[in-house]
């Protein structure tokens, strides 16, 4: 589903130049689970808006589904994206002013689904996150781990096949955090590639694979057993 | 789509009140500005719009050339033009003459006398060229009948109630009788002829003996009405050089001026009519709208820190730039519409004051289509200009500051220049309104030459000659009473000039001047208080003393004298001598100069008695001058006015425009003002955190508080340069219109530059000690 060739990011401001990514070469196959670790500042948050069409790489190629994508234009990439990718950030990123119902429909919004359709969705969603008791309510009004099950529900009500998650457990404690990556698991075992980005080894080990990134590099890559 | 755009535009309203207060406050202010302006604009340009014709109607003026190749333009005629244009133009179908009844007349209906100065001498084509509406009788051939009159309704229904007046009879001055013939609706509020009743042109050579053949003497207004498809300008190349065929070595050709321009446009260069006004605020309600867009810009950018998560939310979700355009200018556009909610009252609310201050009935009329269609284009140009800055920047955020967090997108500069060009803009308008009122109050109380104060003056109709003599020998007993005298004008508005003038050095290429004339009785210099600077003013000693001449001092330069006074004249043919020479005086508004000026004495023309009465106790002396008319003249009502509010009628276009002026100058500054209270509550805002740490490691408010200031006072100093240099140049230019004008000083200047500093002052002053109140720790929670 993803290749990446010989993938460079280099950030340049007035007085220094970061190269976060260096030479990265890898491949993700539909359905897998992937997660990425390394220490802070490795460049794990670059790849990953990469992959999902947040940011061009400096060089390298980039290939989703298939097709050639790096050069892509910005109208093009947020079709690409809409269609495809869900994202789950660490720190929720909701809209204040939009309720949770109105927070996850928003996708579909932008996906031209009837307002029918787009309610049986919403609430399907939210059913399944265990959050549809609260979907009049305002993104301040819930806890951390609420928020973040109506963040996942966003990325997954448009059915993409890939989701990316950025630490999507790193504001909450650990009951919260099992929450999230017992729905993460469950979303791969429907079929969804996931690309997880973590800290913690605990979480990680629910990924079929872990990439280590070191400096802009890719160390290794940890086949794990399926359980 | 809407549905959701809806939502978040009215959850951002309620959680940010002060912000949506002031944006939608703002947007109302100029749009309610506005919409007043353009009420006013469209009744000014629907002047006389309402004639069926109005397209094929033209006012014909004379252009009246003189040596020193000034160019006079009038709408006085001769009698006998309007029928020759009818017979000898054939594109011209039908011409009339209208000319005031000059003067007013005693109206006797049913043994009730009514006194009144409306009525207008007209011909028979005059109801084939306007479109007044017929209320009773029949006005095709009512002017056939040299005894007709037709009433306004007004006058109608003050004769005979409220019935069909047609047949009855009116006496006018107790000698000519007329019939209604008809009733025409009164003149309305957007005419520009009026007219309380109408009487045919038979009435008018009877009573004032006037010979209506004559081709030299200019009187009537002459209106012309042209056959449908014909040409204006083969029209305007015939009628040119008519007046030359009937007058010899005559300086006249004739123009004319689309009926449609008359009320707006001046037929004379250099003088502007209304137009400048509409002109002048169309400008001011674009200025002030601007003023509220860039208010709604600038808060909007502000606002842009928190928008920015939502953006690049929405971005990362699918959606494409130009949609988050469209959200944005729909949102600006939506705040609009509420402003224009509250607009709509309070231009209801604010009209009649309004129309107060510019001397016009104006009413809102929901069911005129123009005004519909502009307050929509106003509507559209206030959401698309106040949100298009907005969108173009709220909607260039990437989706991948949301993750990274925000590198400070600079709009900081961009908002401070909306700012400066705000106040510009209103320190503009300020510094205007100033030397517009500094100027008016030059005008008034500037030396004009004369005493116009404590002065009253009636008019005498009638025998006049014989009843002034019996007033004047009442009046001047009555203690208080200084001066009494009679004139065939007042002081005020001079409007009698000949170029026929001749005296022995006059030179052939001097050609023609046009001097002023003036008919008065002894002790008129006196009564005005006037300065002799040569020779003697008229008295009894010598007689009737009418073939004496006394002039000013433009005429004496004019003339070329080294000492005028025995110098012989000879006006329209009569020779006299000058006896003496008045200081210039202004006999019309300071506007413009002083013209050469020829008094002579002419009981025949006199008109008016004027009256120097003392400063105190005036009540009680009118009351005995009042008394006194009302014995000696029973059956005519005593009415009287005073040379000092005619004097304030000269400015009062000037007054009120300038009231005008200073209103919307204010409500500019408002605008501004809110803007950058806005501004400086989201400064607070963003600047908050940093204070706050600041103050953990030990900073001092005073510190902050100077460092603000610095900034704030360089921008502010910005804005003041720039608006003293724009209000200098266009005040210099206006001016530059009048003959006396005051030079522009530098004291509004820097009250302009004060008040500018103490806002900025107070604004900083409010943003620091609201900082200050800031406990830091609430503020290091939330990073
Ligand atoms: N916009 C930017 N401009 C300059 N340098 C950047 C920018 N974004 C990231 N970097 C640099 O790139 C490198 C990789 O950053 P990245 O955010 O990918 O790290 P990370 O692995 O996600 O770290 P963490 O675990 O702390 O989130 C870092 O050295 C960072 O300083
Ligand atoms: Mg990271």
């Amino acid at each position: 589903m993803i290749k990446t060739n010989n993938l460079v990011k280099v950030f340049r401001t007035d007085e220094v130049e970061t190269t976060a990514l260096n030479n990265v070469n890898l491949e993700i196959n539909n359905g897998e689970f992937v997660a990425i670790m390394g220490p802070s500042g490795c460049g794990k948050s670059t790849l990953l808006n990469i992959i999902g069409l947040l940011d061009n790489p400096s060089q390298g190629e980039l290939h989703f589904n298939g097709y050639q994508v790096e050069k892509y234009t910005e109208r093009q990439r947020t079709n690409l994206r809409k269609e495809n990718i869900g994202f789950v950030f660490q720190s929720f990123n909701l809209i204040d002013e939009l309720t949770v119902f109105e927070n996850v429909e928003l996708p579909l919004l932008y996906l031209k689904v009837s307002s029918s359709e787009r309610k049986k969705r919403v609430n399907e969603a939210l059913e399944r996150m265990n959050i549809a008791h609260r979907a009049k309510h305002f993104p301040q009004q819930l806890s951390g781990g609420q928020q973040q099950r109506v963040a996942i529900a966003r990325a997954v009500i448009s059915k993409p096949n890939l989701i990316l998650a950025d630490e999507p457990t790193g504001n909450l404690d650990s009951g919260n955090g099992e929450e999230v990556m017992n729905l993460l698991s469950q979303l791969n075992e429907e079929g969804t590639t996931i690309v997880m980005v973590t800290h913690s080894p605990s979480d990680a080990d629910r990924s079929h694979r872990i990439i280590q990134l070191f400096d802009g590099h890719v160390v290794t890559e940890n086949m794990r057993q399926k359980l | 789509m809407i549905k959701i755009l809806l939502h978040t535009v009215l959850r951002g309203l309620s959680r940010q009140k002060v912000y949506s207060l002031i944006n939608i406050l703002g947007l109302a202010t100029g749009v309610t500005c506005t919409l007043l302006i353009l009420i006013w604009i469209e009744f000014e340009t629907s002047y006389d719009t309402f004639h069926q014709d109005v397209k094929q109607i033209y006012s014909v003026y004379e252009n009246q050339k003189y040596a020193d190749g000034d160019i006079f333009s009038v709408y006085s005629t001769p009698s006998p033009l309007a029928e020759t244009l009818k017979k000898d133009i054939p594109e011209i179908e039908n011409a009339t003459r209208i000319v005031s009844s000059w003067g007013q007349l005693t109206v006797n209906v049913g043994g009730r006398n009514f006194i009144e100065k409306g009525g207008k001498i007209v011909d028979a084509d005059f109801f084939k060229i306007f479109s007044f509406e017929k209320i009773y009788g029949d006005t095709t051939n009512c002017f056939l009948n040299p005894n007709s009159i037709v009433l306004s309704q007004k006058i109608a229904n003050k004769y005979f109630g409220d019935i069909n007046p047609v047949g009855k009879t009116v006496v006018i001055n107790s000698k000519y009788k007329f019939e209604v013939s008809a009733v025409l609706e009164n003149a309305r509020e957007n005419s520009s002829i009026t007219y309380d009743f109408l009487l045919p042109f038979n009435f008018f050579q009877e009573f004032w003996d006037y010979d209506l053949k004559d081709w030299e003497a200019n009187t009537f207004h002459t209106f012309v009405k042209l056959r449908k498809n014909a040409n204006r300008n083969d029209v305007r190349k015939k009628i040119s050089k008519i007046i030359s065929k009937h007058v010899l070595n005559s300086n006249v050709e004739l123009d004319m001026q689309a009926f449609g321009d008359y009320h707006l446009y001046s037929i004379n260069k250099g003088s502007a009519g209304p137009i400048w006004y509409v002109r002048l605020f169309f400008i001011v309600a674009i200025v002030i709208l601007l003023i509220a867009c860039f208010n709604y810009m600038n808060l909007a950018t502000a606002r842009s820190e928190r928008r920015s998560k939502e953006v690049a939310i929405r971005k990362v979700v699918g959606a494409q730039r130009r949609g988050l355009v469209g959200l944005f200018l729909g949102e600006s556009l939506f705040f609009t519409i509420i402003a224009l909610g509250i607009s709509i009252v309070l231009v209801e609310l604010l009209l009649p004051e309004f129309g107060d201050m510019i001397n016009r009935h104006l009413e809102l009329n929901p069911g005129n289509y123009k005004f519909f269609f502009a307050t929509i284009i106003v509507v559209l140009l206030t959401g698309i200009v106040s949100g298009s800055y907005p969108a173009a920047y709220l909607s260039s955020f990437a989706p991948i500051q949301i993750i990274r967090g925000f590198s400070r997108h600079d709009s900081a500069l961009v908002r401070k220049i909306l700012v400066v060009i705000q106040f510009t803009m209103s320190v503009a308008l300020f510094i205007s309104t100033g030397i517009i009122y500094q100027q008016l109050a030059f005008l008034k109380r500037s030396d004009i030459g004369y005493n116009k104060d404590n002065i009253v003056y009636v008019e005498l109709g009638g025998n006049f000659n014989n009843n002034y003599e019996q007033l004047k020998n009442e009046w001047i007993k009555i203690p208080g009473v200084n001066w009494v005298t009679a004139a065939n004008q007042m002081p005020v508005n001079f409007a009698n000039s000949t170029w026929d003038v001749n005296w022995s050095g006059k030179l052939k290429e001097a050609g023609d001047i046009l001097f002023q004339l003036s008919f008065v009785d002894f002790d008129f210099i006196e009564t005005f208080e006037m300065n002799v600077i040569q020779g003697r003013t008229f008295s009894k000693q010598y007689g009737a003393d009418t073939l004496q001449f006394i002039i000013n001092e433009s005429a004496a330069s004019k003339m070329n004298m080294e000492n005028s006074i025995g110098e012989k004249l000879t006006i329209w043919g009569k020779k006299g001598h000058i006896i003496g020479v008045v200081k210039d005086f202004n006999f019309n508004s300071l506007k413009v100069g002083v013209d050469p000026l020829i008094i002579m004495r002419n009981p025949a023309a006199f008109k008016y008695v004027g009256i120097r009465i003392g400063k105190d106790r005036q009540p009680v002396i009118i009351n005995k001058i009042r008394k006194s008319w009302n014995k000696i003249l029973p059956e005519i009502p005593f009415t009287y006015r005073r040379l000092s509010d005619d004097f304030d009628y000269f400015y009062q276009a000037e007054s009120r425009m300038s009231k005008l002026f200073l209103s919307f100058t204010l409500v500019a500054f408002i605008i501004s003002c809110l803007g950058l209270f806005g501004l400086a509550s989201f400064i607070t805002e963003r600047k908050a955190r940093e204070v706050a740490m600041r103050k953990v490691f030990g900073a001092n408010m005073d510190q902050v508080f100077h460092l603000l200031l610095k900034d704030f006072l360089k921008w502010m100093l910005f804005a003041i340069a720039a608006a003293w240099t724009m209000a200098y140049f266009v005040m210099e230019w206006w001016l530059n219109g009048f003959a006396y004008r005051i030079h522009i000083g530098i004291g509004i200047f820097l009250i302009s530059a004060m008040l500018t500093f103490l806002i900025a002052f107070l604004t900083i002053y409010k943003l620091i000690s609201s900082l200050s109140g800031i406990a830091p720790a609430n503020m290091l929670k939330y990073e």
